[in-house]
């Protein structure tokens, strides 16, 4: 693998440390079989990749972090790495019925792992700083460098930042030693364990340098054609003898604003960019922020990171608006995991995971509930999404027995520190959250508590509103006097949960909205959390009250925990309309899209609700006699966009067609079925219940008269072959490149079999590694990292990584009794 | 245009508690507990509030639910809370 930069990187660093300073280096291919080989690293330079090479041993150990341990008979591990998305023992796949965590982490197990990494940094300049980031690791950890500790975390995901320096062989080979914690019920939902996200080095200058994340920008006014930024840089160290540059360059390279001054501990500058390219969901424009500090020509450090120019604003007579322009937050909440990959943060699944999300009109997401990786707030800067980046699920009183809030109140002004600093330049980031449905927040405590967190906040970034996701109930009545309120709020009659707050969320409070804006017309607010059910609901209260910002559905995408909390299932007549999912229900089965990244019913319905489609169609699933459907809150009816119910013939069955229309009619094989106008009490929904016959089912919908959409499902024939459709046929060889390879069961004229379950293996041949496979089956059926899976709904997914090195990649599916397929992919 | 800007406040104060008629609707569980006059009027009513509201899943939520969001789950009924609410009525606002 090479390293590369670009010349103007490579040109401006060569005077900065001694002859050892070319950034192109030879490493090893950087596959997990060379993980015992010493690697030379970069000698300069910040933000160097480290996450090739390490070796990993599940299980407790004492004195694992010595030096002269022999690792050798470790598993090779590449970064990132989730143990709890490996197989078990006695398990199916990575779910063991008897874990733990049960429906919270779906099943899966944690433990205690160890990670070492063996490296020599050859050529660095004698007296430099090296420090080395996690980017998050769950849960608790310590971190040894040949031996000694350098420190310990205990929440799971925050950046954690050491430094190498004391303990440093800067001549020999150096051991680096990760100690990772995951007991307990401790979280709510599937965490994940290990060094789940990317690590990186700063090999740093000795003296004055940038403080890690001591810089800050901001835009603060637009007008008359240019973007006053201001920007804040805090230097360890600082030698007033050397000059603090600080630049933007557009994406070309063009520089477009300059500002430079002499070196102090913190340094205010104002970037002027005239017409500048403003950053917004719909045009996603990114500069490139660059702060060097110099002595004379010579670069002493330099920190490059992208900046998008924008201005949002909320206020309650006019929404949210961007840059001037109202827009109202289409939302949903995600988990951290990237399905299959359980909680692994490779940038090119968060990548896919906000364009599927975007795709379907989503513009927001919200973090829920933990600090996000870098990699998905880099994706949602480049690709254009609003996030809410969210603290704690909890603070002084515990939702699990062992989980963060018995180190809360030590740590949490550490984590607000690193979420906040690590964030605040990414455009993307719209609203901090100091917590959701938070215990005991209403209390005198928990209103303390919700002060400090907030101020915190502000403390670190004034230039956005601090919410929180609030359930049930607000709280007493209360005033804040003026010492302690927020700006124009002091002596205000408000709620003991919104008294701090900025920007309240509702989670589920869909009645109360407009009932609380009557004595609260100060406030504006969105719903943090949503029933999927609701979306009509939300969208006609998006479209009739400006200080209501939008909804965040639970969830955008399915997720592994929680699990079956938004299950459908068939239940015996005369039974209560209640079922409690467990065992084998592994994933929470609420999201708008699946697991693997496809629609879902709700999804469809999202689409006609948000003006994607004028007209979608849903088939409820055949209902034994019997039985009745009992959907969970979180759930929706188990549709299927499939005319294909063997074995139903003759049985009624449910169709909704869900339209922006005014008129929709249903035919079968070319009879009208019914018709219906659609006036807004139907919430764009009509339900038809007919005999299910094999053939054409068409349904048409009409607006003032012109046909505005047209659907047509098909009986299919019979499992006939599979099909392979790369997302992509040529790709990076990077060992961060994924590559996404969705497979499908198919009838003879290629139409798939919606309902489809069945074995699929896998062969692959080149430079490429399988690190996951299998369906979006809310249940347990199997591994997720074997080359045997089964589908689900007809489908499957299979997730290359590229071993590092360029070359063809071909991978044939096959299936009992299918015409097997194959297809190819170039890495280069 | 200008960029808002939400500046820290300078210190905590506690604030001050502004005396409100209670409901079973808007209050929530914990809030109503915290008064005893007003728990006893729920415990007149519903003499076996405390063991419903007990187990470990509810407890951590008396804070933010409201006896009225429990009826969802069937642990109260509406007809209960009501005769609650006419009494909790009468006794006027509470600090």
């Amino acid at each position: 693998m090479t390293i590369e930069t670009s010349r103007r990187d490579a040109l401006a660093l060569t005077g900065t440390f001694t002859a050892a300073t070319a950034l192109t280096l030879a490493l090893p291919a950087g596959r997990a079989a060379a993980a015992t080989v010493t690697a030379p690293l970069p000698t300069s330079g910040r933000d160097q990749p480290f996450d090739t090479g390490w070796r990993f041993r599940k299980g407790e150990g004492a004195g694992l972090e010595a030096t002269t341990l022999d690792d050798s008979g470790w598993r090779a591990v590449d970064l990132p790495h989730d143990w709890s998305i490996e197989d078990v023992p006695g398990g199916v796949g990575p779910f063991d019925r008897t874990a733990i965590g049960k429906t919270a982490t779906g099943f899966t197990t944690g433990g205690e792992g160890w990670y070492r990494k063996r490296f020599r940094l050859a050529g660095i300049a004698p007296d430099a700083r090296v420090e080395i980031l996690f980017d998050g690791i769950y849960c608790d950890s310590e971190i040894w460098l040949n031996g000694h500790s350098l420190g310990a975390n205990v929440h799971g995901y925050i950046p954690v930042a050491v430094d190498l320096t004391p303990h440093l062989d800067r001549t020999g080979d150096n051991v680096l030693a990760v100690r990772v914690r995951n007991i307990g019920r401790n979280s709510r939902w599937y965490s994940g364990s290990g060094l789940y996200r990317q690590v990186t080095l700063d090999v740093l200058p000795p003296a004055t340098r940038i403080t890690r994340w001591g810089v800050g920008a901001w835009t603060r006014r637009l007008a008359k054609g240019r973007a006053e930024i201001a920007v804040s840089t805090q230097l360890d160290n600082a030698d007033a003898a050397l000059t603090l540059v600080t630049c933007l360059r557009d994406a070309s390279g063009k520089v477009v604003a300059e500002a430079s001054a002499p070196a102090s501990a913190t340094v205010e500058q104002t970037l002027s960019v005239r017409a500048p390219r403003l950053w917004s969901p719909e045009s996603p424009a990114l500069y490139s922020l660059e702060t060097e500090v110099r002595r004379g020509a010579t670069i002493l450090d330099r920190l490059t990171q992208s900046y998008g120019i924008r201005i949002v604003t909320f206020d309650p007579h006019r929404g949210v608006a961007i840059n001037g322009a109202s827009t109202k937050l289409r939302g949903g909440c995600i988990h951290h995991d990237n399905g299959l990959l359980g909680a692994c943060a490779y940038p090119d699944a968060d990548d896919r995971r906000i364009r599927l999300l975007k795709a379907r009109g989503f513009n927001a997401i919200r973090s829920s509930h933990n600090p996000t990786s870098r990699s998905l707030r880099d994706a949602c800067d480049r690709i254009g999404m609003l996030l809410i980046d969210e603290a704690f699920d909890m603070w002084h009183v515990p939702k699990e027995k062992e989980d963060y809030s018995h180190q809360f109140p030590t740590d949490w002004e550490r984590v607000v520190r690193a979420m906040v600093l690590s964030a605040r330049n990414n455009p993307s980031v719209i609203l901090w959250s100091i917590g959701n449905e938070i215990p005991s927040r209403s209390t005198a405590e928990g209103v303390e508590w919700s002060w400090k967190l907030a101020n915190a906040v502000k403390r670190l970034d004034q230039s956005r509103p601090v919410t929180a996701g609030l359930n049930g109930v607000l709280g007493p009545v209360q005033k804040a006097g003026t010492d302690t309120a927020r700006p124009g709020h002091a002596g205000k009659a408000d709620n003991a949960s919104t008294l701090f707050l900025d920007v309240p969320g509702y989670n589920y409070r869909i009645d109360d909205i407009e009932v609380e804006h009557g004595p609260h017309p100060e406030r504006i607010v969105y719903a943090s959390e949503t029933f999927p059910r609701d979306v009509f609901d939300y969208k006609a209260l998006m479209d009739r009250a400006p200080y209501f910002a939008g909804e965040f559905v639970w969830t955008a995408m399915d997720y592994l925990g929680e699990a079956g909390i938004g299950a459908a299932v068939n239940l015996k007549k005369g039974r209560p309309a209640f079922y409690m999912a467990g065992y084998p229900w592994v994933n929470a089965w609420c999201g708008d899209i699946d697991l693997i990244g496809e629609q879902k019913a709700q999804s469809y319905a999202r689409d006609v609700a948000w003006g994607l489609s004028g007209l979608e169609i849903g088939v409820q699933r055949p209902v034994p006699d019997g039985m009745f459907e009992n959907i969970a809150l979180w759930g929706w009816s188990d549709e299927l966009q499939s005319w294909t119910w063997p074995g139903s013939e003759g049985q009624a069955i449910a169709v909704r067609l869900y339209s922006s229309g005014d008129k929709v009619e249903l035919r079968l094989n070319d009879a009208v079925i019914g018709s219906k106008t659609l006036t807004a009490k139907d919430k764009m929904t009509a339900e038809f219940t007919l005999p299910y016959a094999p053939g054409r089912l068409e349904a048409v919908a009409w607006k003032g008269g012109k046909q505005i959409g047209l659907r047509v499902l098909e009986t299919v024939a019979a499992p006939a072959k599979l099909r392979l459709r790369p997302e992509s046929t040529s790709g990076r060889k990077d060992r961060d490149a994924l590559t996404y390879i969705p497979i499908a069961i198919v009838d003879a004229q290629g139409r798939l079999i919606p309902d489809d379950k069945r074995r699929i293996t896998l062969t692959i041949d080149g430079p490429a590694d399988l690190v996951a496979f299998g369906s979006a089956n809310p249940q347990a059926v199997g591994s997720f990292q074997s080359k045997d899976a089964e589908s689900f709904h007809g489908r499957a997914v299979a997730i290359l990584r590229s071993q590092g090195t360029a070359g063809t990649v071909r991978i044939t599916a096959r299936s009992e009794g299918l015409e097997s397929a194959s297809a190819v992919v170039t890495l280069g | 245009m200008d960029a808002p800007v939400y500046p820290p406040a300078a210190r905590f104060v506690a604030p001050e508690i502004v005396a409100r008629r209670m409901t079973t609707a808007d209050t929530s569980i914990a809030e109503l507990k915290s008064h005893p006059q007003v728990w006893a009027i729920v415990l007149s009513e519903i003499p076996a509030m405390d063991a419903r509201i007990g187990n470990d899943m509810i407890k951590p939520h008396l804070g933010n639910f409201s006896l009225r969001s429990l009826t969802t789950f069937g642990i109260v009924k509406s007809a209960e809370l009501d005769k609650v609410d006419v009494k909790l009525a009468a006794l006027g606002e509470v600090k």
